[in-house]
């Protein structure tokens, strides 16, 4: 008796749970007067309920498919929320398969005097469009939306890429209220999820047998409650890495009774998996090509690693890169040498074979770059690139030859996201491993100058520049017109003029950068009386704290560690004194990862500044946030104090 | 071998041909007058357009350009924008290495067929078809052809030649050939200093012109399109969408309007007719009941856009705004002026070029091909009220720096005409910054601030009122980038409609704002107004220069010092007044306060290039003189 009954409360608790929680049509009207977002004051519309159920079937022609059924009913406070009754459903479509729509049913509420009045959305209002070749747009907004509105609306997709389950996402721009999100799973099917962001969910499972698909499957359901808006800030790496939501990677597929096939499940599966892929497995070997290009190429190298920079300076020039990421081959090794074109697989993956060929202990790595964000878990779908990877006396080498300014373990930041899938096909290892952290880039600056009477400056300017700000550097000079080059650092540099510029080894990306010009600054000091007020670093000085707000719920990524060291010498004019000595100021932060020193002193009318701010490690913690800021403070108030020349 | 074949080898060795005669573009064949700051060279440009019968036009296109450095790619331009009436009958594309050699050929069907909508459109026929290639080296030459059809003969494409900086042409040709004897206008603009040459006789027009040199930006220089010359043609007669028409000026082409694109789209529904009569009942001036009018269709429409054929220059009709509550420009404008006709008040549809660029239509050339935007222009006495249905936000009367100060095109029966906007003189768009400080003896300061802005400086402040308090925080921290510290504690806003004026009341605070230095006290008694604006130096000036709105600002600041302390230097007061404005700041002490005073007028106006520097000079001064300092000393 008991057991019968335990069975019919877990029957209807599941169709309870299957059904959706909120019908379409039931708006109240407390939910039309309702004049601010409960959740978030500020928000300009709410998510009132957002569902989503995806599930799979066979087709009549015996194929399997996806569904997707999507509900969300929104409520729009004000005008600055009316972009959300704009929708996007994007359609994936591959040669002749493709996602489709149906049943797309939308209404917008209003209270019109003490009713409730409905406004349909018309199949006229529905604009379907081919935006690129693989992807076709459904576009509509909704009719008659003013301030208070409600609008609800609901559809559902049909798609044959029933491996790849778009992710479920819990945050959004705007608050939501409440989610219900449900994935039926068969058990031929075993999918896994990663979880992310900053809440702690988990689903319920439950499973039962289907009796029309003559299956065990497993249901798991997510359920939500007043989710705060996902916000952008600055120096964040990606704010998708801390969007809250949940995706769905296929491990493995039951092809028939009893067998499988596996997809993946750790990262040495995941490494094992793309390594067993033809490009991985056979392309790599294909090297007997080579021989003509390689072999007068590296004929004179003395040494591996003389062999790996010429080798990797000659995929820089002979395959541009197309602008596209890829794990795999797009146009293979023969191809893209031979258009001169590949996106990162083609590049990336010939430099290995290559540095293969002549003799250098070199593999794949796999990663995920900052903009496609991190991967929590084993995946293969959230890898996106591949860089070379070369030891050499033991020394590890970290290679990508897509970018012009890119050096031996000098990479462009993209690739600084996360850690990396080595893949050692040759002696069979299949693992995750570190990427070489950037080495700290290195502004050395020196300045000479001379200052009159009258408060003007001018004087000598050098630096000279390490590591990604040597990159960077070269980057934005490569192509400029000179004069508007000048003109924009006259810009930089608080409108100095400048004169007999130089910028050198702008061209390579091998060594530093040094740049030097020679400046006069009308109003380098500030004459008051019979005193002058300087600011010794002048135009060099930092004048703007990059953080704002009084706290942060991100780590902080600089992209890079850096150090900045100044050397500033001033000639004062004849007759004058510094009113009073400057103690020296030095901060730092706890973990003694950023640091800022500076000191001043006049002798035989020279003022001589030294100052170093030190950031050793690219990337913060949130917690590390106010520190940070109050450094920075520090250094802006340090930096503007006067120093004050006194007529003796 | 079949006719297919024939056709085949026919079409190679004509090809063939054609590049054998093309073999100059090899870079080294550009002269270096032609190179200098140049990231692109184009060789040619020619457009044959051909006005085959009323609804038939054809355009046979060809580009050849030179790219010399990655900066360069985007003059290439080989994309053609296509719809359901624009047709593109041919299209190819050959890639020449810098010795001219062939590298590549692409066919019609290997170019990228995309949608062209963009983020603001939710839906528009427009398609177009552009080249996939990529470059691997530089220089490389692009010859990009191709032949498009059309029905519609009212949009002529102009003629201008020179459309960017950094890029130079060796040849530039234009030719029109009116087969249907369909009437062709043209005016031509600019063309002093050029060596062009223009052929026209009754079915022809044709322009020509070669070696330009590239030309660099300049800070402050007028548009573009006002320095460059431009060829702007129409035809008398022509067809649109199924509709025939004749306009040889703006009357006539205002009438074309009327009949053709409004005329019988201006009914909405019994039940907003009542709506509005309720509204507008018992006001007696015409300008208030407009004025209620607008504010219902600020509150009960919006701005969304979709244009599909004719739905580029016809508006939706009123009665299908009235039903969805959102439209584009065009439809929400027709629908305003027909919510005004129910509340018994006239007001005219008029185009306007909008934007922050002051583009003015020209009162002598009429052509479907001016303008980009409608708004609602309302007889208020002898003079005119302007209002832009597409806005919720805007007071009724204020365009803005959107449609300000241009010539547009009042449309109305029988009489349509060139008339001018709302004109924001340098004295209306002001500023107030009145303060308070309250500085103490660490540095430190509180401080209650009123900013009063009025006309343009309205527009771009009155928008702080919707942003959320982190936006707000963000903004005065980026406004007041250079106080170090700032906190503010609390923001109260007024936005007066009626005066248009906006008003922000703010008490704030700033750590260390001031260097402490053993006894004395070093502080910029200019917190909230510093303009550090100084424009860019060019070592050879090349363009005339133009300001092209003016404002004024007026300060004053109330400075409370710290107890026991003294003013031990302050700057000389300074009047400055010369033809680019006025620049006066005064000092004064009273008791244990000092009072700050500035003004900073800027004229409006146009400039001759050696003026540049003068103005750049004044500009320098007037940054240097607003960082100015204040040193304080302890009274023992």
């Amino acid at each position: 008796m008991i057991k019968k009954l335990s069975l019919i409360v877990l029957l209807t608790s599941i169709s309870f749970l299957s059904a959706q929680e909120v019908k379409f049509g039931d708006v109240t009207k407390e939910e039309l007067t309702e004049k601010e977002c409960p959740i978030d004051s500020s928000a300009n519309a709410m998510v009132l309920y957002k569902y989503r159920n995806t599930y799979f079937e066979v087709n009549y022609a015996g194929e399997a498919q996806m569904i997707t059924e999507v509900y969300q009913k929104i409520k729009i406070y004000n005008k600055d929320g009316f972009d959300n009754a704009t929708r996007h459903i994007s359609l994936f479509k591959s040669g002749s398969t493709n996602e489709d729509y149906s049943k797309l049913k939308a209404v917008t509420y209003n209270l019109e005097g003490d009713e409730i009045v409905e406004t349909k959305l018309e199949k006229d209002q529905i604009f379907e469009n081919e935006r690129t070749y693989n992807f076709d747009e459904v576009t509509f907004t909704m009719p008659k939306v003013k301030e208070g509105s409600v609008i609800e609306f609901k559809y559902r997709i049909t798609s044959p890429f029933y491996w790849s389950v778009d992710e479920f996402r819990f945050q959004t721009s705007i608050p939501i209220k409440r989610i219900e999100a449900h994935i039926k799973t068969p058990e031929s099917f075993r999918f896994k999820p990663t979880y992310k962001g900053y809440f702690s969910f988990s689903p319920t499972k439950v499973s039962y047998t289907d009796s029309r698909m003559n299956q065990l499957l497993t249901r798991e359901s997510y359920l939500l409650e007043n989710i705060p808006a996902l916000k952008e800030e600055l120096y964040v790496d990606n704010m998708d890495n801390y969007r809250a939501g949940v995706s769905y990677e296929l491990v493995s597929v039951e092809i028939s009774i009893g067998k499988t096939r596996d997809f993946a499940q750790s990262w040495s599966d995941v490494a094992k998996s793309i390594g067993s892929s033809d490009d991985y497995r056979k392309d790599l070997g294909k090297s007997k090509s080579f021989k003509d290009i390689l072999d007068p190429l590296v004929e004179e190298a003395s040494g591996k690693e003389e062999k790996m920079k010429l080798i990797f300076k000659y995929v820089k020039d002979n395959i541009k890169w197309n602008g596209r990421d890829g794990v795999y081959f797009q146009n293979g090794i023969k191809k893209a040498l031979k258009e001169n074109k590949g996106n990162a697989g083609d590049i990336n993956l010939t430099l290995v074979a290559m540095l293969r060929y002549a003799g250098i202990d070199a593999n794949p790595v796999v990663i995920s770059t900052k903009d496609n964000a991190i991967p929590f878990f084993p995946t293969l779908d959230k890898l996106n690139y591949v860089v070379a990877y070369a030891v050499i006396n033991e020394k590890e080498c970290f290679l990508d030859a897509t970018q012009e300014f890119s050096d031996v373990n000098l990479l462009p930041l993209r690739d600084y996201n996360w850690e990396g899938i080595f893949i050692d096909n040759p002696n069979e290892v299949w693992k995750k491993i570190d990427i070489l952290k950037p080495n700290q880039a290195i502004t050395q600056y020196q300045i000479s100058a001379k200052l009159n009477e009258d408060g003007e400056v001018e004087g000598s300017y050098n630096s000279r520049l390490t590591g990604h700000y040597a990159y960077h550097f070269r980057e934005g000079i490569k192509d400029q017109d000179m004069d508007t080059f000048i003109t924009s650092r006259e810009d930089d540099l608080n409108d100095i003029e400048i004169s007999d510029y130089q910028a050198k080894n702008v061209d390579t990306y091998e060594g530093n950068v040094s740049e030097s010009f020679s400046f006069y600054q009308e109003n380098g000091a500030e004459v008051l009386n019979d005193k002058i007020f300087i600011q010794p670093l002048m135009f060099m000085r930092m004048t703007e704290n990059p953080f704002k707000m009084d706290k942060r719920e991100y780590p902080i990524d600089f992209g890079f560690p850096f150090k900045d060291m100044y050397i500033v010498n001033v000639n004062i004019p004849e007759g004058y004194e510094m009113e009073s000595q400057l103690e020296p100021f030095m901060a730092r932060s706890a973990d003694g990862n950023v640091e800022f020193k500076y000191s001043v002193s006049v002798m035989n009318n020279k003022l001589s500044l030294s100052a170093i701010f030190d950031i050793k490690e690219a990337k913060h913690s949130a917690e590390s946030y106010l520190i940070i800021k109050e450094i920075f403070n520090q250094i802006i108030s340090k930096e503007a104090e006067q120093i004050v020349l006194k007529k003796i | 071998m079949n006719f297919k074949n024939i056709v085949g080898i026919f079409l190679l060795l004509t090809s063939l041909n054609v590049i054998s005669q093309d073999n100059s573009l090899a870079v080294t064949q550009i002269s270096d007058e032609l190179k200098k700051n140049a990231n692109a060279v184009v060789r040619l440009s020619s457009l044959d357009i051909v006005i085959e019968k009323k609804n038939k036009m054809t355009f046979t296109y060809k580009r050849v350009v030179t790219v010399l450095n990655e900066k360069g790619n985007r003059f290439v331009e080989a994309y053609a924008g296509y719809d359901n009436q624009l047709k593109i009958r041919k299209i190819e594309a050959i890639v020449f290495d810098e010795y001219g050699e062939e590298i590549k050929k692409i066919k019609k069907r290997d170019f990228i067929d995309q949608s062209a909508v963009d983020g603001g459109t939710l839906y528009s026929d427009s398609r177009v078809l552009y080249m996939p290639y990529m470059p691997t080296s530089y220089p490389y030459t692009v010859s990009f052809s191709y032949e498009m059809e059309t029905q519609n003969t009212a949009f002529i494409p102009s003629w201008r030649p020179i459309t960017g900086y950094y890029v130079s042409t060796e040849k530039d040709s234009y030719k029109l050939k009116d087969l249907a004897k369909l009437g062709i206008r043209y005016k031509t603009k600019n063309f002093e200093g050029y060596n062009i040459n223009t052929k026209n006789n009754d079915t022809t027009l044709e322009f020509y012109l070669s070696e330009i040199k590239a030309k660099k930006p300049e800070q402050l220089s007028p548009v573009l399109s006002k320095m460059t010359p431009q060829g702007m043609v129409a035809v008398n007669q022509f067809y649109y969408y199924g509709y025939n028409g004749f306009a040889s000026n703006w009357k006539e082409f205002g009438d074309w309007m009327i009949a053709s694109l409004l005329k019988g789209r201006n009914t909405v529904s019994n039940e907003t007719i009542g709506i509005i009569k309720k509204l507008v009942t018992g006001i007696e001036n015409p300008l208030e009941r407009a004025q209620k009018v607008y504010e219902y269709v600020q509150n009960n429409t919006r701005y969304i856009s979709v244009q599909v054929g004719i739905g580029g220059v016809q508006p939706i009709p009123a009665s299908e705004v009235d039903r969805l509550k959102y439209g584009d420009c065009k439809g929400l404008t027709n629908y305003t002026q027909a919510l005004l006709t129910v509340a018994n008040v006239p007001s005219y549809y008029s185009v306007v070029q909008s934007g922050e660029e002051i583009v003015d239509f020209d009162p002598e050339f009429a052509s479907i091909e001016q303008g980009n935007h409608i708004i609602l222009a309302i007889p208020n006495g002898d003079e005119l009220t302007w209002i832009d249905c597409t806005s919720q936000v805007h007071p009724f009367g204020f365009i803005g720096d959107f449609t300000d100060n241009r010539n547009v095109l009042l449309v109305k029966e029988g009489e349509s005409e060139i008339v001018k906007t709302t004109f924001y003189a340098d004295n209306i768009n002001t500023q107030n910054v009145n303060a308070k400080i309250d500085l103490d003896a660490n540095g430190n300061f509180t401080s209650n601030v009123e900013i009063k802005t009025k006309g343009i400086q309205y527009d771009s402040r009155f928008g702080l009122e919707d942003l959320s308090n982190k936006d707000l925080m963000r903004y005065y921290k980026n406004h007041w980038s250079y106080i170090n510290n700032l906190d503010i504690e609390n923001y109260k806003f007024d936005n007066n409609k009626q005066s248009v004026e906006f008003t922000e009341h703010l008490s704030l605070n700033a750590k260390g704002y001031a260097t402490v230095n053993n006894e004395s006290i070093i502080f910029s008694p200019n917190a909230f107004n510093k303009n550090t604006f100084v424009p860019d130096r060019y070592r050879n000036r090349q363009f005339e220069m133009e300001i092209q709105r003016g404002y004024l600002d007026e300060d004053e600041t109330e400075i409370v010092l710290p107890e026991n302390y003294e003013v031990e230097a302050l700057p000389e007061s300074v009047i400055e007044k010369n033809q680019f404005g006025e620049y006066a700041i005064d000092f004064s002490i009273n008791e244990n306060t000092i009072i700050y005073k500035r003004k900073l007028l800027i004229k409006k106006g146009e400039y001759s290039k050696e003026d540049y520097k003068l103005y750049r000079d004044f500009r320098r001064k007037v940054s240097k003189l607003d960082k100015s300092i204040i040193v304080l000393k302890k009274n023992n």
